[in-house]
């Protein structure tokens, strides 16, 4: 079954098509990272594909069923694209993180042993498990990331969609996020990623969709490295890469 | 304790104990927002409220809460359609507000001292059957926060994730927007409308200093609000100023301490 199936869709926001009959499906438990230059409409894709963005055409199925019937939530985990945890007021690590499994739970229940393994789980998934009780102001921004990464972890979804997780992120953890996503799909999970460098991320990816120009460029194998920039980390999205074909993915570095 | 003889005096500290712990309770997630002013907003829409009810000849209090939740729901209307006219759009309802209440007051033939104490908070007001509206709105609005606890964390946190995970948002948000709206009203006897968004914030803002966590933030502020209410009320009758006044100014001395603390910690810290 497909987790997400989006056909001919398209989005308008603030007036402007930023979407045009894009047709993207994800299957349970595929890996595909969604690719393409800044402004090209990953983020307003996948906003779309987790419901927060309306469609102005076209239809959206999530594992199965139309996206207005759509009810169980819980299955869909979601990482917005995010500099910093933010909000106004302190909270630990482990408070932002146990705030994922909010929606599993019912509204008296009190947070059982099943919620605080997931949340540890999450924590180590993520390696912040000595991190839990500190203020998540005091992490460094790939810190952050991961936390947000955990949060959304915590839910135990089935698939995880992430906006530019590794967007400015040290090199640490984004091999700790690798590891993270890993341990997912091995466990039969799907994941979307929208990244703009892949890193060490790069390995994991089983198909990869480039946008340009909020329409769908390519659909395919994620693109190869080629010649002495083969190791893995090298697959490299330039920013200004919107008009140049998919092939020259890669040769910037 | 002389203070306690009368009558008005402990129908006051009573309302003054549970409008400490209702509004910090509410402002800690409109702090999480960053939307501290709300609080005022309501407050200057909630005089139209309270002016209406004096040329109505009804209850001044009864008036403001049903105007001020109508005034609440619309900036939280506002807030969601966000452009970049929602901020002054939200002006405009505040600047209205006030304007209103202030001829409706005049119209029914209000004093200016009748006014003052709507505005800044008066000590004799509070009337038995004041008394009995604001105890129960604020143990309503008190249980809201706590049985909705979890679900307004994660929408304060982050609104699209908390949407992804199936929560009712647009509810979530409406339930801080009225709750904002009854403690606003709630408060207007003792803190007054002017001063009321400060025993909102004010306690948040200073417990957030030396705390670590969300929910420390929120019992603490809770609970200094508490203290600063009472403590703010018992010194304005001995000081003989308006409660407002005292209230507040008691709550900044208190940020000031706070503050100060927490700087010296950093020192001692590193
Ligand atoms: N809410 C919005 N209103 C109007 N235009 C938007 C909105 N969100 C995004 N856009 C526009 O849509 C285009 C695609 O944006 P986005 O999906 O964020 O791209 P990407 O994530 O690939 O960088 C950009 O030109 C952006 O300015
Ligand atoms: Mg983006």
């Amino acid at each position: 079954m497909s987790v997400f199936d989006l056909q001919h869709g398209t989005v308008v926001l603030g007036g402007r098509r930023i979407l045009e009959e894009v047709s993207v499906t994800v299957d349970e438990g595929e890996f595909v990272a969604i690719l393409g230059a800044n402004g090209s409409g990953k983020t307003t894709l996948v906003r779309t594909l987790v419901g927060l963005n309306p469609l102005e055409a076209g239809t959206l199925t999530v594992f199965g069923t139309p996206l207005a019937r759509f009810r169980e939530w819980p299955r869909l985990g979601y990482v917005p694209q995010r500099l910093s945890v933010g909000g106004g007021v302190p909270a630990t690590v482990g408070e932002v993180v146990a705030s994922g499994r909010t929606g599993r739970l019912s509204r008296f229940r009190r947070f059982s042993r099943d919620d605080r393994a997931a949340v540890a789980h999450a924590l180590e998934d993520v390696g912040l498990s000595d991190r839990a009780g500190d203020p998540v102001a005091t992490l460094s921004g790939g810190q952050q990331q991961r936390v947000l990464i955990a949060r959304a972890l915590a839910g135990e979804p089935e698939v995880l969609v992430l906006d530019e997780p590794t967007a400015g992120v040290d090199a640490d953890s984004q091999d700790t996020l690798a590891g993270a996503l890993g341990h997912l799909s091995n466990n039969g999970g799907s994941v979307v990623l929208v990244a703009h460098e892949l890193g060490p991320l790069a390995g994991l990816i089983g198909r990869a969709v480039v946008l340009s120009h909020g329409q769908v460029q390519s659909d395919g194998p994620p693109p190869q490295p080629e010649g002495h920039h083969a190791a893995p980390g090298h697959v490299h999205v330039h920013p200004h890469a919107d008009e140049q074909p998919p092939s020259t993915f890669g040769l910037d570095r | 304790m002389t203070i306690l003889a009368f009558d008005f005096m402990r129908r006051g500290l009573i309302a003054a104990l549970l409008v400490g712990f209702a509004a910090p309770s509410i402002g800690t997630f409109l702090v999480q927002r960053r939307l501290s002013l709300t609080g005022d907003g309501i407050g200057h829409v909630a005089f139209t409220g309270v002016g209406l009810g004096v040329l109505l000849r009804t209850s001044p209090v009864l008036t403001a809460v049903v105007v001020s939740i109508l005034g609440a729901v619309l900036i939280e209307v506002v807030r969601e359609r966000a452009q970049a006219s929602g901020d002054v759009a939200l002006a405009l309802l505040f600047y209205g507000g006030l304007a209103g209440g202030s001829i409706l007051i005049k119209l029914a033939g209000g004093t200016n001292s009748a006014l003052g104490g709507y505005l800044f908070g008066s000590l004799s007001s509070v009337s038995s059957g004041d008394l009995a509206v604001i105890v129960t709105l604020s143990l309503v609005v008190l249980a809201t926060m706590l049985v909705f606890l979890r679900e307004l964390f994660a929408v304060c946190q982050d609104e699209d994730v908390a949407h992804v995970s199936g929560l009712p948002v647009r509810f979530l948000n409406l339930l801080v927007a009225v709750g904002a709206a009854v403690t606003v009203t709630v408060a207007m006897r003792t803190v007054g409308l002017l001063l009321v968004s400060a025993l909102m914030v004010v306690p948040v803002a200073t417990v957030q200093l030396l705390s670590r966590s969300f929910r420390g933030t929120l019992y603490g502020a809770c609970l200094l609000g508490a203290v600063m209410s009472v403590g703010g009320l018992v010194l304005s009758y001995y000081a003989d100023v308006p409660p407002g006044g005292s209230i507040v100014v008691l709550s900044l001395t208190g940020f000031l301490v706070a503050a100060i603390a927490a700087s010296v910690r950093k020192r001692v810290v590193r």
